[in-house]
């Protein structure tokens, strides 16, 4: 662990004079790009963050959201990419831990999580087989032993993750805006240590994540226990509701240095503390090593002398540790000692905000080119093709991942994982819709159109549960930002966001950036991953079973746009083409229609097409319901395209609506009302999914045996290779 | 040609808590009267039984048959492999 140079010359002028070991270990932890965003945080106030139902207090780490009659939602996303790769089972394990954490810190009891995973080619590479059956694994057992319910996310493999992983996890949180936390403190308060020992594990994580990630450079590892993460909610919650926490704050990454010098930055004050104070695994740890490690399920606590007892109590009750480790001091320095002997004495000021760069940018000089379309050839079976994409990794059912979570517990979820965003029931009579997005394959060929394609593929998730989306994550992971075309890539996507964001008007709420990605081979592909809240105020669409005789309207246009699709990457070979580009006004008259068709309750079912384009989606709604459907591909809305383009075009901002016979009238008056493009392009019957042109068939596949292949593709892969 | 029984045992490195050792410790064992207990740790074991001419090729084969199939995580887990005619 070490700081640049210059960082170190910076750090001296500063303070005036040498660093001490302690400090320098202090600094070079939250001067880490993993804890300080040096590169990134110029540009992330781009985005807009302020809006009616947001509320911002000072030292949140999650984003909180006004949901009426006196409830809060909080919503945050964290990765752990780089311990993930090492040790998918602890580090998948405890970053759902730590985003757990981050809800909690608020004042808020964590509802549900969500888990975003890429890895490699796992039909070719046995390492990402291994890493992701044991991520997954470790999510499950972790969030299935909190009680907390996994209700959604995404899995994506590609060859840029080889060796590696993306594990990033989502979580969110409910309560009493009454019951927030109001972080303050007072000089005389006393700073509370509480949960899990700190040992040597994982030190040095912080830093770890922000270093590229070489073969022998793999040394923090965490290891996960849910029962004291279990025990610290409970805990927490219960001092909350007793008014004893004036100040709160999650161990995370840079453990106790990054904890105490943002709390006493964040409040203005100064903390004293005592190493000799914390509560340790082992004896004989130095001051540096207890400052930085970053042991697993861990509070910071500002309280003061009255409230002790009561809180000492509590902790007791919940069988858990509690440390008084120091104090709040006047001024601004954070002084740590270990019995009488000062180790270090430091202005938070310095500590907590690193110098933040200008990191230069160029456009990468491949992206001229990737974004010419080559002639493929020819294909003459197409109900072959839809079948090798039912069956391929990424479009196949991801139910051999979502069945092993428990998405139930808590009695909230009312629609399940598995359909397009899930639903939560909240106290107040509402409803809140939640999905993640990611499509590296498409930020790579253009990374900003790729970005908003990802926000909108979130808000039309959540959108066909009738929910308008309120607010939004995001989490940025590219490759290593020094890398000047690498960061145009990120400014690009930045970019894109916020436009998306300021004319749909969706707060970032909060959001993670993660640099650094770089496997043995090379930078990951642009992986922009975005997280939308959506609120419905009275019913959400619950999807109904598909009758003979219902007809399909699709609602959209599908352009010429494959570009890092499905269909020219895993069928094709090809990296390349026309990245799909979303129409914002048409983007926002197809959201609006859907929601008031849902309103008027017309529709059975919604599904957005995404992922292998119409083929797949019409698909999905026939294997769900276990019936086929006549579609007619001329009747498709959009440009004059072939065949195998209107089926598997990713363009954005397309629905899928499956509607009773006796409500396309009315259905249709409202998508005219609305001047929206939309046909009737088919209809529910038998046993086939067949997609006809004119009088020619030419996708003719079994519903049953699609539908097997779909559901046990993934499974088969990853238990039997 | 001999048979060998191979026990390889998995645990974790030192340094790298055991949540399952210390709660085996604190909320079973120091419960009771057994105050003179300070440390448990678990760990996972696997007996092989092999073929192989000596007890030398016995357990290289195993060291490498763990290795191969990922029966434990270099990273994390400390390998024991004791072998017994």
């Amino acid at each position: 662990m070490s700081l640049e140079p210059q960082e170190l010359e910076d750090l001296k002028s500063k303070i005036g004079r040498e660093p001490t070991s302690t400090e320098l270990q202090i600094v070079a932890a939250e001067w880490s790009e993993h804890c300080s965003y040096k590169s990134s945080k110029k540009h992330l106030k781009m985005l807009p963050m302020t809006g009616p139902l947001v509320i911002s207090e000072k030292g949140y780490d999650s984003g909180v959201l006004d949901v009426g009659d006196g409830y809060v939602i909080t919503a945050h996303i964290e990765s752990h990419n780089h311990p993930s790769a090492v040790e998918p089972y602890g580090g998948a394990a405890t970053g759902v831990g730590g985003v757990i954490r981050d809800i909690l810190s608020a004042g808020t009891r964590p509802i549900a999580i969500f888990d975003g995973l890429r890895f490699g080619d796992i039909e070719k590479d046995q390492q990402a087989r291994w890493l992701f059956k044991n991520a997954v694994t470790g999510i499950a057992d972790y969030g299935n032993c909190l009680g907390i319910p996994t209700i959604g996310g995404e899995v994506e493999f590609d060859e840029c993750y080889s060796n590696y992983a993306l594990v990033d996890v989502a979580a969110i949180g409910f309560g009493k805006k009454e019951n927030l936390i109001k972080n303050h403190a007072n000089k005389g308060d006393l700073v509370v240590l509480m949960g899990g020992s700190t040992g040597r594990d994982g030190i040095g994580g912080s830093q770890f994540a922000s270093d590229s990630l070489e073969s022998e450079d793999r040394s923090a590892v965490q290891v996960p226990d849910p029962f004291i993460e279990k025990l610290v909610i409970e805990a927490i919650l219960e001092a909350r509701n007793h008014n004893l926490i004036n100040a709160l704050k999650d161990l995370g990454g840079g453990g106790l240095s990054c904890a105490v010098s943002e709390t006493a930055d964040t409040l203005g004050i100064g903390i004293e503390m005592d190493v000799d104070k914390v509560h340790t695994k082992e004896s004989g740890m130095h001051p540096d090593e207890i400052m930085v490690s970053e042991s697993q399920e861990r509070m910071l606590i500002v309280t003061n002398k009255k409230k002790l007892k009561k809180l000492q109590e509590i902790c007791k009750k919940f069988s858990i540790t509690c440390s008084v480790i120091g104090h709040v001091t006047s001024g601004n320095l954070m002084h740590v000692k270990k019995g009488a002997k000062t180790f270090a004495n430091i202005s938070t000021d310095v500590v907590a905000n690193a110098h933040l760069l200008d990191r230069p940018s160029k456009k990468p000089a491949y992206l001229d080119a990737i974004q010419k379309e080559k002639k493929l050839k020819p294909i003459t079976n197409l109900s072959k093709t839809l079948m090798r994409l039912i069956s391929s990794p990424n479009i196949a059912s991801k139910i051999w991942v979502y069945s092993q979570y428990d998405h139930e517990v808590g009695i909230r979820t009312v629609v399940k994982p598995g359909k397009d965003a899930s639903v939560l029931r909240l106290d107040n009579g509402k409803f809140l819709s939640a999905k993640i997005d990611g499509n590296p394959k498409q930020c790579y060929i253009n990374p900003r159109e790729g970005a908003i394609g990802c926000f909108e593929e979130a808000c039309r998730n959540v959108v066909c549960t009738g929910a308008k989306p309120i607010g939004m994550l995001d989490h940025l992971q590219f490759g290593n930002p020094e890398d000047p075309e690498i960061f145009w890539t990120f400014l690009e996507s930045l970019k894109g966001l916020t436009d998306f964001a300021k004319y749909f008007k969706i707060p970032c709420i909060g959001g993670k950036v993660s640099l650094y990605n770089e496997t043995p081979s090379g930078p990951i592909k642009p992986t922009p991953l975005i997280g939308v809240l959506g609120l419905i105020d009275k019913k959400p669409l619950i999807p109904q079973k598909v009758l003979d005789g219902d007809s399909l309207i699709m609602i959209g246009d599908t352009k010429d746009e494959l570009g890092g699709s499905e269909y020219y990457e895993y069928i094709h070979k090809f990296i390349g083409g026309n990245c799909p580009k979303v129409d914002f006004a048409e983007s926002k008259k197809n959201m609006k229609s859907v929601l008031d068709l849902i309103k008027k309750q017309l529709l059975k079912v919604c599904h957005d097409c995404s992922k292998g384009g119409l083929a797949v989606a019409a698909s999905e709604i026939c294997m769900t319901n276990q019936i086929g459907c006549q579609l007619s591909l001329e009747k498709v809305p959009g440009e004059k395209l072939s065949d195998d383009k209107k089926l598997f075009s990713e363009s954005h901002s397309r629905y899928l609506a499956v509607i009773d016979k006796k409500n396309i009238k009315k259905v249709e008056e409202t998508l005219q009302k609305n001047k929206v493009s939309y046909k009737t392009i088919g209809k529910f019957t038998g046993n086939k999914i067949q997609f006809n042109h004119g009088k020619n068939t030419v996708i003719d596949l079994s519903v049953d045996k699609a539908q097997k292949a779909w559901v046990s593709s993934l499974g088969e892969l990853v238990t039997h290779g | 040609m001999a048979t060998f029984s191979v026990h390889v045992t998995i645990e974790n490195k030192p340094g790298i808590s055991d949540p399952e050792g210390d709660t085996i410790l604190n909320d079973l064992v120091l419960k009771g009267t057994h105050k003179n207990i300070s440390k448990i740790k678990t760990a996972k074991m696997l007996k092989f039984t092999i073929q192989e001419k000596d007890k030398k090729t016995a357990e290289k084969k195993i060291q490498e048959i763990c290795d191969e199939l990922r029966i434990y995580n270099p990273m994390v887990s400390k390998v024991t492999i004791d072998v017994f005619e």
